[in-house]
């Protein structure tokens, strides 16, 4: 009991200390959400001396002190209000995240999902078939495939699959005479639209689920309990699946866990080269534009996801590996 | 981690004791250099690295040309004169591959040192101490895993500015020092509760010594395989910021030559090499660390090792 | 175990090789891209690469936010255009300007407008407009109430009363583009209105608008209904330069690298027209030593090769800039003759030696070389990402190391690198001057000690601090006069100084990147008939669709 009311306590302070990070950070960052507007502006002509006034009274250069805009911050945090967005003006922040949401939780959870279980799996087999080519090929391709820029395989699937071959759309994340909605043509279109970004997602990531798998299965299946089994008479594979894996997948799970947390923050590098209208694109866009009161949302809704994955997966190595703690 | 009655570290335990007991760093060197080499896929990593290390030693006596030289015809096909052909700019892209090796290797290799050291450092005192010290590190650690990891490089490289190579490096490890110290924590945990490690505080010996003279070595592979880990993401990293142009467009690295490529559309130009060879040279390098890898986790978890099969 | 590693090194082998040769063989070959027509989009629709929703595109068609959709400009109309290509006003919803006396402008209101929902456009519609904007200032973009002390509606008419005199606000305060008082009326907050139905006067309504396209309709009651002979206008949000080469598109703006290899290789309907929308210079910080000096200025002004920056930065397309702040052939008509070969400076090394001599800087063991024997290192402040900037600074950067001196380049984003211009906080920065169309505002802009802030303080203006109190005396005058030849020679004293002071130093000229398709419409700007800038997202778009014809293939 006092473990996780410790726990809880840590949770509470590290989870301050992220907001206050985050409101921090971005303001660290040299010139203003006006600056930022008017660099955007004048890509397209001139910007004039009244321009830039007009801009400065609409964005407002935010109220009072630091301390006061920390104040009224939290407060903002507290309440989930998180006001206009100054990249989007003057759309709500919220209702840019809650449109953003959908897309990235399902096409970067699936995927990592997907991952996971393709990548343990192989990792499995790998271990369980060693010095064969059912070993030989999914880790060499496995660690060759996450050895890419996440953003260069985009470019080329994009490039070959989506403007040469013509397969697959080449951005958005839906046909544009679909309605979002329950209906057979949206979901179908998205479906088609998601596959080039999962796909990205999937070659890059299976690797490092392969190798680690792998990894601790090969150590589990030397281990004395494993040999006992074998010895006792049971098949290979009831062993291998059955003892073996189970035993092996455990820190495989605590990485999937925070995987999974990190899942709200989607895959900047690759919505942006997708044009995936998710959470990681609006994310760039956010910072690069200085877009204080949409950073801050954004981050705080990672924050608190990887927080309580982090948590959760604390928790439950507590209960399952009682060791830690002593 | 696993609840296993017979532990691999355990098994190695006299192994890294004769290695202590060996005079010089020189043998140490030797025998994880030949238990790498041992390794095929190892041995194939090496090579590859090797061959990116002496290219980027040598690499002005390598190149053709000067790879910031823009003298030559704007968006060349592959000719004698130019292997890759030119950028739009009119630079030979053979030259710049070439020279972008020396910013790769070095990146990867210096992050790679550097947050592998922060990671041991913090990872291992975490570990071993109890109380409120594991909690404070437990914070400032976590605080650094939740926040999201590419915003707050691009944040810090907005605020540093005049993005060189060393801001990139600075940018890589105080992101990604993190999570190599959990991962040690866990490790240090768990050899914590070892009878040899029991046994040496018995008779007295003072943490620090524990901590880095008893559980350390026991953690060679663990910090080798973080080091290369941590080079593979931080040279995967600096391709990133500089792909989204936050790093300094005017160093030739195999970052900048993807901007540029992507910047003026190297597909649509039809210059193939610009964007190919940068994107697959950061590929080989990254996966000859990862091959090595393989050798690496053989050096104290014999299981690991390749020979394993035909042993048993 | 023994049989089986070389087996599988054979294997890795074989693997690497096949992938080593794939690169090699994809090397080779190039692919060809071909623009295909969406056969979906019929032959009076025109597809516009101009808006991009990053990734998605916000219902905004609130005119007066930075964040409205480019589709506001067809809807929206000003009292009249200026052609910022020419320099000329074109009458719209005001069917005539008059400025009776230097304080006072007179737009008489077009009769027979309508508003797309079919009720009547008033004078009073403009008064309102004028009054949304004063009440609420932050929509004022255009700064009209900097110059405006009141306005009255008498008749048909709409009379301004000026602050003082000044005659150039007429171009401002045209350009104000007018709502309807009986929907804007009723509007609460006007600063965060969206507008998400507009209602204008403009040739296009918005049709289907989805978050990643929308399209326009031809607005049956549009007072020039006649000249517009697009129906329907569709307006993307990915515009990327692989879309726009691949899609079909009929008038795109955009830089494309190899424009001739493959915008126009394309398909053979395809054309573009780069004309100048600006002068990329350089801002010399006027207060800060040696760059007061006009003679170190001119020194590094003859050290620069413009003609190999210009190509440098743009691959060629953009030509080098003179030093008399104007765009030519846009306003050869208004330049001033006497400035020798109309203002180009030939790189001379000799003569930049010279200057910096004079300055006293002499060159040392190749160096440049200060009194104080230190020798010369410049930093040059440029936006990160703005790539055809940096090329430039490159090639700055070997010319002038050719002279001896040491370059160094900032790089801040491009937010810092605005705050840097405002405060002052930078030796030479990059920075485009001109290309509004009004010669008054473009030297205004630049040199007017309005603008002046010190160092350290914002300025919106004037980044240089230049200061020269016969410049300001030059456009005082220019506010108060309405004779046009004697704007003209006030225009040729501004240009001499600039010539001969280099209040900032012009290096080439920054395009208006217009690609257009001809297989549907015919009538686009170009080299020959110049009558607008390519830019589809000011007024003058409206120019363009008032005067595009169908094509004989679509007929």
């Amino acid at each position: 009991m006092k473990y996780a009311l410790r726990k809880v306590g840590l949770l509470i302070l590290t989870l301050w200390a992220a907001i206050t990070l985050n409101f921090f950070l971005p303001r660290l960052m040299p010139g203003s959400p006006t600056d930022a507007a008017i660099a955007k502006l004048s890509q397209n002509g001139p910007v004039t001396a009244a321009t830039r006034k007009a801009i400065e009274i609409q964005l407002g250069v935010p109220d009072g002190n630091v301390l006061e805009q920390y104040l009224q911050y939290l407060k903002q945090v507290v309440t989930l209000q998180f006001g206009i967005s100054y990249t989007f003006y003057p759309q709500p922040v919220a209702e840019l995240v809650s449109q953003a949401l959908p897309y990235t939780l399902i096409l970067v959870g699936l995927v990592t999902i997907v991952a996971f279980v393709c990548g343990t799996l192989l990792g499995v087999l790998a271990a369980w078939k060693r010095g064969t080519w059912l070993d030989a090929l999914p880790t060499l391709g496995g660690s060759f495939a996450s050895a890419f820029p996440y953003f260069w395989t985009a470019l080329l699937l994009l490039f070959f699959l989506g403007y040469v071959f013509k397969i697959f759309p080449t951005s958005g994340a839906y046909g544009v005479t679909n309605t979002p909605g329950l209906n057979a043509a949206f979901l179908g279109s998205a479906a088609v639209h998601a596959v080039l970004p999962a796909v990205t997602i999937l070659i890059t990531s299976l690797g490092g689920w392969i190798l680690g798998m792998r990894n601790t299965m090969i150590s589990t299946l030397g281990d004395d309990y494993v040999t006992f089994a074998e010895a006792n008479g049971l098949k290979p594979r009831t062993v291998a699946l059955r003892y073996a894996a189970r035993n092996a997948i455990l820190p495989n799970l605590t990485s999937f866990g925070l995987a999974l947390g990190g899942v709200v923050g989607g895959s900047v590098l690759v919505e942006t080269v997708f044009g995936y209208p998710g959470i990681g694109y609006l994310l760039l866009k956010a910072v690069t534009n200085q877009d204080y009161p949409l950073m801050q949302a954004l981050f705080l809704m990672i924050t608190v996801s990887v927080l309580l994955a982090n948590f959760l997966v604390d928790i439950l190595y507590g209960v399952l590996d009682p060791r830690t703690r002593k | 981690m696993t609840t296993t009655p017979l532990n691999p570290s355990a098994e190695t335990v006299p192994v890294d004791d004769t290695l202590l007991a060996a005079p010089g760093p020189w043998q140490v060197i030797t025998r994880v250099a030949s238990t790498i080499w041992s390794n095929t896929k190892a041995r194939i990593g090496v090579i590859i690295l090797l061959l990116f290390v002496v290219v980027a030693i040598f690499a002005p006596l390598l190149a053709p040309y000067d790879p910031s030289a823009t003298t030559f015809a704007r968006s060349q096909d592959a000719s004698a004169a130019h292997w890759l052909g030119t950028t739009a700019a009119g630079e030979d892209v053979l030259s710049q591959l070439i020279q972008g090796a020396r910013i790769s290797v070095f990146v990867g290799f210096v992050a790679g040192l550097l947050s592998t050291a922060i990671a041991v450092l913090i990872g291992l005192s975490w570990g071993y101490v109890k109380g409120w010290g594991a909690d404070v590190i437990n914070f400032v650690v976590n605080l650094f895993l939740v926040v999201p990891g590419l915003p707050l490089m691009i944040v810090i490289a907005a605020y540093l500015q005049n993005g060189g190579i060393g801001m990139i490096i600075l940018v890589v490890v105080i992101t990604g020092w993190a999570w190599g110290a959990r991962v040690l924590r866990s490790q240090t945990q768990s050899l914590r509760g070892r009878d040899f490690v029991t046994a040496a505080v018995f008779s007295g010996e003072r943490p620090a010594r524990i901590v880095f003279r008893e559980i350390l070595p026991n953690m060679t592979s663990l910090i080798v395989g973080n080091f290369f880990g941590a080079a593979t993401s931080a040279i995967l990293a600096e391709a990133g910021l500089e792909f989204l142009g936050l790093g300094d467009p005017s160093t030739v690295s195999w970052g900048t030559m993807l901007f540029w490529a992507q910047n003026s559309n190297a597909l649509l130009t039809g210059q193939w090499a610009l964007l190919f060879a940068p994107g697959l040279c950061i590929a080989l390098l990254a996966t000859s660390l990862t091959l090595i890898n393989f050798g690496v986790d053989g050096l104290s978890n014999p299981r690991l090792r390749e020979s394993r099969k035909a042993a048993k | 175990m023994h049989t089986n590693t070389p087996k599988r090194r054979r294997r890795l082998t074989a693997v690497i090789a096949a992938l080593a040769t794939s690169a090699l063989v994809l090397t080779g070959c190039s692919i060809d891209i071909k623009s295909a027509p969406d056969p979906s989009l019929g032959a009076d629709t025109l597809l516009i690469a101009a808006d991009t929703g990053s990734p998605s595109m916000q219902r905004v068609f609130n005119p007066y936010l930075p964040n409205t959709r480019i589709g506001s400009w067809n809807m929206f109309e000003p009292l009249a255009i200026l052609n910022d290509l020419t320099g000329e006003d074109v009458p719209w919803l005001a069917s005539k300007t008059t400025i009776p006396d230097p304080q006072t402008v007179v737009f008489t209101i077009r009769q027979g407008v309508k508003w797309s929902d079919g009720q009547a456009f008033t004078p009073a519609d403009v008064a309102f407009t004028f009054d949304l904007l004063k009440k609420n200032p932050s929509l004022d973009l255009k700064g009209a109430w900097q110059y405006m002390k009141s306005v009255e509606v008498k008749g048909d008419d709409v009379v301004v009363h000026l602050n003082g005199d000044d005659v150039p606000a007429a171009q401002v305060i045209e350009q104000t583009q007018i709502v309807p008082e009986h929907i804007w009326s009723k509007v609460k907050d006007p600063t965060t209105f969206t507008n998400p139905d507009p209602v204008g006067t403009g040739p296009y309504t918005l049709g289907n608008f989805t978050p990643q396209e929308y399209a326009m309709d031809k607005n049956k009651l549009y007072w020039q209904a006649d000249k517009v002979e697009a129906e329907h206008l569709v307006y993307p949000a990915s515009n990327t330069q692989l879309d726009v080469v691949t899609k079909g598109y009929d008038w795109g703006f955009s830089f494309i690298t190899d424009v001739k290899g493959t915008w126009e290789k394309a398909n053979p309907s395809n054309t573009y027209w780069f004309p100048p929308g600006g002068t990329i210079s350089l801002f010399p910080n006027l207060t800060e030593k040696p760059f007061d000096d006009v003679n170190f200025r001119k020194g590094l002004s003859y050290a620069l090769d413009r003609k190999a920056v210009g190509d440098a930065a743009a691959e060629g397309y953009m030509e080098q800039a003179g030093q008399t702040g104007m765009l030519l052939p846009n306003q050869d008509a208004l330049l001033n003759p006497a400035i020798p070969d109309k203002g180009l400076i030939t790189q001379n090394d000799k003569t930049a030696a010279s200057y910096f001599a004079k300055a006293g800087y002499t060159t040392k063991n190749g160096k440049l070389v200060g009194s104080d024997g230190k020798p010369l290192t410049i930093t040059i402040t440029t936006a990160n990402g703005y790539t055809d900037w940096l090329r430039a600074v490159q090639s700055i950067t070997k010319q002038w190391a050719a002279v001896g001196i040491t370059v160094k380049v900032a790089q801040p984003q491009p937010a810092a690198y605005q705050l840097a211009l405002r405060n002052g906080d930078f030796q030479l920065a990059m920075g485009s001057v001109g290309g509004t169309g009004s010669v008054y505002q473009d030297f205004a802009n630049n040199l007017s000690s309005e603008f002046y802030a010190p160092i350290g303080k914002q300025a919106s203006g004037n980044f240089g601090r230049y200061k020269s109190s016969e410049v300001d005396a030059l456009l005082t005058r220019f506010k108060s006069t309405t004779d046009e030849q004697e704007q003209k020679q006030l225009g040729y004293q501004l240009q001499q100084i600039y010539y001969d002071e280099l209040p900032s130093i012009g290096l080439y000229y920054g395009g208006s990147w217009g690609l257009f398709s001809t297989q549907k419409f015919t009538g686009w700007p170009s080299a020959k008939d110049p009558y607008t800038s390519p830019k589809t997202y000011v007024s003058t778009a409206l120019l363009i669709l008032t005067h595009l014809k169908k094509s004989e293939a679509t007929k």
